[in-house]
């Protein structure tokens, strides 16, 4: 009962940095019960060699299902005869949409418990136990399993990618039969969420600008610094930047908007009052550029510029730029 | 209007119809709406009170219950559940409770969470500065012997269990945006829309509101009632009465290491000013909480200030925040930590300012009607006498098919309710001549039990006072995160999730003299307004509303604005406040 199964989302032909995320934790957190974690894929998009590469992620073994992708009741039939025929004792996801209607609906269906919005998970007494924030993230709730089956669905991008090992897992092919409710719905088209060009969950370098930058056309220094970052980086934006109408709210991050974790957070006129700070807080490094000493942000930012963003902002451009030439 | 003496308020009234914009004047058919026996707008203390009263008293009437048809009694409440958005002190006298539930003891209450121990001592200071104090006789409406510390955010929860076991219809989520009214007599409400874009443009999610057509309405909206202020205008139930003053409080309960073992309340003049310029009038409660349920410990500690000051740069917020250091407190919040934050504007005006509670189809319980005695700071007894007197008439009424609801303001009247706020008629207003000149009328009142002065004294509104910028924010502290805390931070441990794309529910001129811009940026405890880095100094300035951190306390109306009804399921998330 040690077994951890994961659901690894895919779309175009990549994993979703989700599902690489509950992937790697999964790994980590059978290694740590005793067990294994094994990946499962559903959708007739998956190439074997593409489903290998969940083993880089920790994945000792991939199930491949057949089957529409995209939809969740298949995915429930998929994991709940996995579940029934091999016994794993909890099922994770990496959170979204996707995640939390599979994930409540595979409880549903075997009478598990469920633990959704996760943060963080960890081994007791060989058990998992989930962290989740409650009362508006002013409490952590720890959450314990009684059954056979614990279902643990993280909070998008709760969970950390391991650096990729190359490693390649083996793929079983499964055949599962569908309910007939499940086969009903058909995918016309899949695309992003909100309909917006911006992705910021995805991004490794985020430039996030606030009020601090006093006027639209100082917003274009963000855009401006993250093209000098290169592929890779995308801007984002506070809420107050949002309500202006300076940027649209698909960048939004915070309490109300998104929750991103990039490995570098650059904020720019950004106060970091703790609305904010619930959304960027996981991320690995914040550089924050701000005129007021007093800022929030100067808490909990890596490194804290004090100074006025519509000169170090250009100057850190160009220096960008001049690098990459050079 | 005299420049130099000051911004009113007032000469910048937002753009606000309140007959034609919240009173609908046509119901939809049978097949569109739904019908209940009687409809109660507010699911705190007074509503509750009301609702419970009801179902015990159909439970023994089958005949009258089966004329109220499929739903007879329907509460609709705008927070996410009951007591979501309620706030109060609050040191309760016990009678009025016991009797709305003589199957639950004192001791029932603590175990169900909402009570917190019986007041065995109490203690009331001056304050002269930030440093010392001078503890003084508790004059007699501070004294609170054998009342209990409630929490009304959490009474209404159980209230709420309560009612729906009895068979009450708990609309959560669900704001009253219209009263309907045909041929001068209520015959329901209709509720808000939900899912609507900051436009007003219907998103994904939109959700049409309903018509609710009762034989019986019941406004218990609690301060400043959406459709309370509409019906006292359409039925001219303020008539004859002063006008409503408000005063507004800010709440936060602390987890403590000691217990503290009595209730304390100081009465000035530190933190405010005793300017008489400054008009600032308030005061401090802190009340302790024992949780039988975890065994912690925890205080109530608030501040509570008159709304009729004159500097814009008054914050309650703040002046809890700068409460916070003085000794008297630090003593007791030492080694603490804070676990919630909340405030609420709240009727001042008394007895005088009480509108007619009654109209055809329609009465008004609890704060809605301006039943709190803020000389004594108690209203949640009150609250709960009225909605079951307002219960009793109802149900009479209903029995012999009326929608004549008179009998209930008969019989406030002389309940222990009418009694109470009589005697303190007067022991208010004289501090609206400021704390050294009103105080000796104040102590008249209070010493002769309201006789004298004799008469009635005066009112001004509140948003008729001129405003001008002082220096109370000077002596504010720089939040340290661990005492005092800024409001930002505040706002997010209320639990407020308001939908960033909702409409904008709050009313205020958006090009303003800079004194009413830094009277709203400073009263609103919430940050809602803000005052761009680069305004000008002088002159007029274009505020921002950061509506969507609104925790829906309603001060703004007291100075000028306007707060409308909001998306149902938006605002705070109060538990034990």
């Amino acid at each position: 009962m040690a077994d951890i199964l994961v659901y690894a989302l895919h779309y175009d032909g990549a994993f979703n940095k989700n599902s690489l995320g509950a992937v790697s934790e999964g790994s980590r957190l059978a290694a740590a019960l005793g067990g294994q974690a094994h990946a499962v894929v559903v959708g007739d998009g998956a190439s074997v060699e593409l489903c290998a590469t969940l083993g880089g992620y920790g994945a000792a073994r991939v199930y491949r299902v057949a089957g529409p992708e995209g939809l969740a009741q298949p995915v429930v039939d998929a994991m709940a005869q996995l579940v029934g025929e091999r016994g794993f004792g909890y099922a994770l996801f990496g959170g979204g949409l996707l995640g939390f209607e599979i994930g409540a609906g595979l409880a549903a269906r075997l009478g598990a418990g469920v633990a959704m919005e996760v943060t963080s998970v960890s081994v007791a007494d060989g058990r998992l136990v989930a962290e989740r924030p409650v009362l508006g993230d002013s409490a952590i709730s720890q959450i314990e399993f009684r059954g056979d089956l614990g279902i643990v669905i993280g909070r998008l991008n709760a969970f950390e990618i391991s650096p990729p090992s190359g490693e390649a897992a083996p793929v079983e092919d499964v055949a599962v039969e569908f309910s007939a409710f499940s086969t009903r719905a058909r995918m016309l088209s899949r695309g992003e969420q909100r309909g917006e060009d911006v992705d910021i969950e995805g991004a490794d370098i985020l430039v996030a600008g606030g009020r601090g930058l006093g006027k639209a056309e100082s917003f274009e220094l963000c855009t401006e610094l993250a093209r000098a970052l290169g592929p890779g980086s995308a801007v984002a934006a506070t809420r107050a930047v949002v309500d202006a109408g300076w940027y649209p709210y698909a960048g939004q991050i915070g309490q109300t908007g998104k929750t991103v974790a990039p490995k570098l957070y650059f904020a720019a006129g950004i106060s970091g009052a703790i609305q904010h700070k619930v959304g960027m807080a996981g991320s690995e490094n914040i550089v924050a550029v701000n005129k007021d000493a007093n800022a929030p942000i100067f808490e909990f930012a890596d490194l804290g510029i004090v100074g006025d963003l519509n000169k170090i902002l250009p100057k850190l451009t160009a220096a960008l730029l001049a690098r990459r030439e050079g | 209007m005299g420049a130099g003496r000051g911004v009113v308020p007032s000469d910048y009234p937002p753009a606000v119809d309140s007959r034609a914009e919240f009173i609908r004047r046509e119901i939809d058919g049978p097949d569109d709406r739904i019908d209940v026996g009687v409809a109660i707008v507010g699911g705190g203390t007074a509503g509750l009170a009301c609702a419970n009263r009801l179902l015990g008293l159909l439970a023994d009437d089958p005949e009258t219950m089966e004329r109220l048809g499929e739903v007879p009694v329907a509460v609709i409440e705008k927070a996410k559940v009951c007591g979501g958005h309620s706030l109060s002190g609050a040191v309760m006298r016990p009678g009025p409770l016991l009797e709305l539930f003589p199957d639950v003891s004192r001791e029932q209450w603590r175990k169900e969470g909402f009570a917190f121990g019986e007041v065995t001592k109490e203690a009331v200071y001056l304050l002269p500065n930030r440093r010392s104090r001078l503890r003084i006789p508790p004059p007699p409406p501070f004294r609170n012997h054998g009342a209990e510390v409630v929490s009304v955010a959490a009474l209404a929860r159980f209230a709420q269990k309560r009612a729906e076991d009895a068979g009450a219809y708990v609309l959560t989520e669900t704001a009253a945006s219209q009263l309907i009214v045909e041929d001068g007599r209520v015959l329901g409400l209709r509720s808000g829309d939900k899912g609507r874009g900051r436009d007003g443009e219907p998103l994904a999610s939109f959700e049409p509101g309903t018509d609710i057509r009762a034989q019986a309405t019941v406004l218990a909206e609690g301060s400043w009632g959406h459709l309370t202020g509409a019906a006292i205008r359409e039925f001219d139930l303020g008539g004859d009465r002063e006008p409503q003053v408000w005063e507004l409080g800010v709440k936060e309960v602390w987890k403590v290491p000691r217990p503290l073992d009595r209730v304390i309340h100081t009465i000035g003049p530190w933190p405010l000013s005793l300017r008489p310029r400054y008009g600032q009038i308030g005061g401090s409660w802190i009340y302790p909480m024992r949780d039988e349920r975890t065994g912690e410990d925890l205080v109530s500690i608030g501040f509570v200030i008159d709304l009729d000051y004159a500097d814009a740069t008054t914050s309650a917020h703040d002046l809890l925040q700068l409460f916070k250091t003085h000794p008297l407190v630090q003593g007791i919040l030492a080694g603490g930590e804070r676990v919630s934050w909340g405030a609420k504007a709240l009727p001042g005006g008394g007895w005088f300012s009480m509108p007619k509670l009654t109209m055809p189809g329609a009465a008004i319980i609890g704060d809605a009607g301006g039943m709190v005695d803020t000389v004594s700071l108690k209203g949640v007894h009150h609250a709960i006498n009225s909605g079951r007197l307002a219960a009793d008439a109802i149900y009479a009424a209903l029995a012999h098919s009326s929608d004549n609801f008179d009998a209930y303001e008969q019989t406030l009247e002389q309940s222990a309710t009418g009694r109470e706020l009589y005697r303190v008629r007067n022991a208010r207003q004289p501090f609206q001549k400021g704390f050294i000149a009103g105080a000796p009328l104040v102590n008249l009142a209070i010493a002769t039990a309201g006789r004298l002065p004799a008469g009635r004294l005066a009112w001004h509104r509140n948003q008729d006072k001129p405003m001008f910028i002082g220096r109370t924010a000077r002596r504010y502290p720089k939040p340290d995160g661990r005492y005092t805390f800024d409001k930002l931070s505040s706002v997010y441990i209320s639990g407020n999730q308001t939908r960033d794309n909702a409409p904008n529910h709050i009313r205020v001129r958006q090009h303003v003299p800079r004194e009413l811009a830094e009277t709203w940026r400073s009263m609103c405890p919430a940050g809602v307004y803000e005052i761009p880095p680069d305004a000008p100094q002088h002159g007029d300035i274009d505020i921002i509303v950061n509506y969507t951190n609104c925790i829906q306390c309603g001060a703004i109306t007291a100075k000028g604005g306007r707060l409308t009804t909001p998306e149902g399921g938006n605002g705070p998330h109060y538990q034990n406040l």
